[in-house]
């Protein structure tokens, strides 16, 4: 569970200050699939990077599964990053000189895990996403849809209970687009929790909770958006 | 991250760019050959020189006479300069009033030829007692030698000992015991061998174990008259090592108001050694810093490169973060990178220095140059393993820490 309770986050530049998220309070059930629209600049990638505890909030509090983890050390935060949260970005954010099999691997590196069961579990992420035979290849030798697919293998390497994902579908094709919101749907479904930034508006159908955000206001699109406290 | 997971990230990072991450290591790679080199060179020569000179015995002071300077002067009489050195009355003096002597023995050199059928050899011809066998640590080699016959010998039959070297040149494999071997017109029978170590050299010239040694009462008898040196040497040996120089010291002042002319020489092998040594700590001392400049440049390149490297990289350390690194594993990694790139400089460095040593050698012996020996030791080898781990430990640390330090979403976001 996801709890957000006046968290804001303001950005200093050049003497101008900008509310990239105003304070904001909801509550994101374990589960729970939630959809973060709005235009370019509106603090989406801000909101999934206060989620993801790669920025730290300008106010307010932040509990994931009931802990506060807006004022932990920079170590722990690491831990966080690396048990409970898969992230996926636009880019794929892949190391290319590294093969599909190290990329997914990293994670549990960090996690120290033992090195053969890094990658058996490895493969068996890779072939679960359909990536069999691909596991030596590097990114440059694949498709953006491939690219993506080890991504977020490499998001659930530590099975972290919650997954990030930043415009995930905003550098493919419509059609490979649609294949990695299957995949997300399939995660949901196994109980995961999505948190998904997209400009699509039809992907809103996969969701159980929609967002809405303009100049860092964030708006609870319907009935089943996530209940907030006053 | 395990140690095994951080070697496989820096041998992935490092074999992207194979020619950058050896043009980093280059300076490394010099530095490092220049200390093994010289090391190896250095440790060569002070053991060629410095166990040349204890081959001369460094509780031994050497008293030679050396012929003076013909003197311009009209009115120098040539009678005079036909007689110089060492004379009777001092080796009688030095033996009698100086004290720490423990033995001290005249020698007389002779520069008749000697045959080996009809050819010259370089085998060289001295008269002494035999006390001085002992002096230069010369043993028998052959144990039917009989006694080196002494002042009070009754019979008159000349006879000489052989150094080993000698009796090889004389007789090749044939028993040189008992055989006559002819010098100027008189023939001397064999009755001893000896050997010394072979870099032993009389009065720092003559190999030891390359000389014919006969007795000093048998050589007055035969060539007395016909000589203008009394003594050419004169050996001395102190009982304690201490009182070299104190009786280095004496024997220059006697010598400063007996022979003015200056018609002598003082070899002391103890006083040659510490110039030795001292000249060897002055070239350790200029090679540590020829060393220390070349590692210390060969340092910044290394830093300068780990700098670009991280630069060029903030993209993956701030997807590294992003999956969980600690900012220690960042480091761990980049200091990791480091230290594998100057490991490997210095490992290569050692090979160049091994070469470079050894090539030195080779070149100077094709040169006819004997002096030049290089001794590679595994402590000099260590060391230098060890100073490129400190070097890359050094200047790693700071583009480490560096990368450490970033903001892993402004890492994420770097293009
Ligand atoms: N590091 C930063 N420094 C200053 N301003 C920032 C920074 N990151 C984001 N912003 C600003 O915050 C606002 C929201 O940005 P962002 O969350 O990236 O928007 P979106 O992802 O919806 O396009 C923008 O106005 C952006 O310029
Ligand atoms: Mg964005």
């Amino acid at each position: 569970m996801i709890e957000l309770l006046k968290l804001s986050k303001q950005y200093h530049a050049g003497g101008v200050t900008i509310d990239a998220l105003r304070p904001t309070s909801l509550v994101i059930p374990q589960g729970a699939f939630l959809t973060v629209m709005g235009p370019s600049g509106s603090g989406k990638s801000t909101l999934l990077n206060l989620f993801g505890l790669l920025v730290h909030p300008t106010t307010g509090a932040y509990k994931l599964n009931g802990k506060e983890v807006s004022s932990l050390s920079d170590d722990e935060t690491s831990h966080v990053r690396n048990q409970t949260i898969g992230m996926v970005f636009q880019s794929f954010n892949l190391l290319s000189h590294l093969t599909c099999l190290e990329n997914v691997c990293l994670p549990m590196q960090y996690a120290r895990d033992r090195h053969a069961t890094m990658k058996a579990r490895g493969r068996a992420l890779l072939d679960q996403l359909g990536l069999q035979g691909r596991y030596d290849s590097k990114p440059t030798q694949l498709s953006g849809g491939q690219c993506q697919r080890v991504a977020i293998a490499r998001a659930l390497a530590n099975e972290p209970p919650v997954i990030l994902a930043d415009e995930p579908t905003g550098n493919l094709d419509e059609q490979t687009g649609l294949e990695v919101m299957q995949i997300f749907s399939d995660l949901h479904r196994a109980g995961k929790t999505i948190i998904l930034v997209t400009h699509n508006p039809s992907y809103e159908t996969y969701a159980t909770h929609r967002i809405t955000i303009h100049d860092g206001n964030v708006t609870f699109k319907n009935e089943k958006s996530p209940s907030h406290p006053a | 991250m395990s140690i095994l997971e951080l070697f496989k990230t820096v041998y992935a990072s490092l074999t992207r760019h194979i020619i950058r991450a050896l043009l980093a290591t280059l300076g490394i790679v010099l530095g490092i050959a220049a200390v093994v080199a010289m090391l190896a060179i250095s440790e060569g020569g002070k053991r060629g020189i410095i166990d040349q000179i204890k081959a001369q015995g460094i509780n031994n002071i050497i008293l030679k006479s050396v012929k003076p300077e013909t003197s311009s002067d009209p009115k120098m009489d040539k009678r005079r300069i036909s007689s110089y050195g060492i004379t009777q009355k001092d080796y009688h003096h030095i033996s009698t009033t100086f004290s720490h002597i423990e033995q001290i023995v005249p020698i007389q050199a002779f520069d008749t030829g000697v045959y080996s059928g009809q050819n010259r050899t370089d085998i060289f011809v001295l008269s002494t007692e035999r006390t001085l066998f002992e002096i230069i640590n010369c043993t028998l080699a052959d144990s039917r030698s009989k006694p080196f016959p002494g002042e009070n010998n009754g019979i008159f039959l000349p006879s000489c000992y052989l150094g080993v070297e000698a009796a090889r040149k004389l007789f090749g494999h044939r028993d040189p015991l008992n055989q006559d071997v002819g010098i100027g017109r008189y023939s001397f029978r064999v009755i001893g061998l000896l050997e010394g170590d072979g870099q032993g050299r009389i009065g720092g010239s003559h190999n030891i174990n390359n000389v014919i040694y006969i007795p000093l009462s048998m050589a007055n008898t035969i060539w007395g008259r016909s000589r203008s040196v009394a003594y050419d040497y004169l050996y001395i040996r102190v009982k304690e090592v201490e009182h070299v120089s104190e009786l280095v010291a004496r024997l220059k002042s006697y010598l400063s108001v007996t022979h003015v002319n200056v018609d002598y020489e003082l070899q002391v092998p103890y006083e040659l050694m510490r110039a030795a040594e001292k000249t060897q700590r002055i070239f350790t001392l200029v090679m540590t810093s020829i060393a220390a400049i070349s590692l210390l440049v060969g340092g910044i390149g290394i830093m300068n490169i780990m700098l670009a490297n991280i630069f060029e990289r903030t993209r993956e350390i701030g997807i590294r973060r992003a999956l969980g690194a600690t900012r220690r594993d960042i480091l761990l990694q980049f200091l990791a990178e480091s230290i594998v790139l100057t490991f490997f400089g210095g490992a290569l460095g050692i090979g160049v220095g091994i070469l470079t040593a050894y090539g030195a050698e080779a070149l100077a012996k094709w040169n006819g140059d004997l002096t030049i020996h290089a001794i590679i030791t595994p402590e000099s080898l260590f060391v230098s393993l060890a100073v490129s781990v400190i070097t890359g430990l050094t200047f790693g640390t700071y583009p480490a820490w560096k990368a450490a330090r970033l903001d892993p979403l402004i890492a994420l976001r770097h293009e």
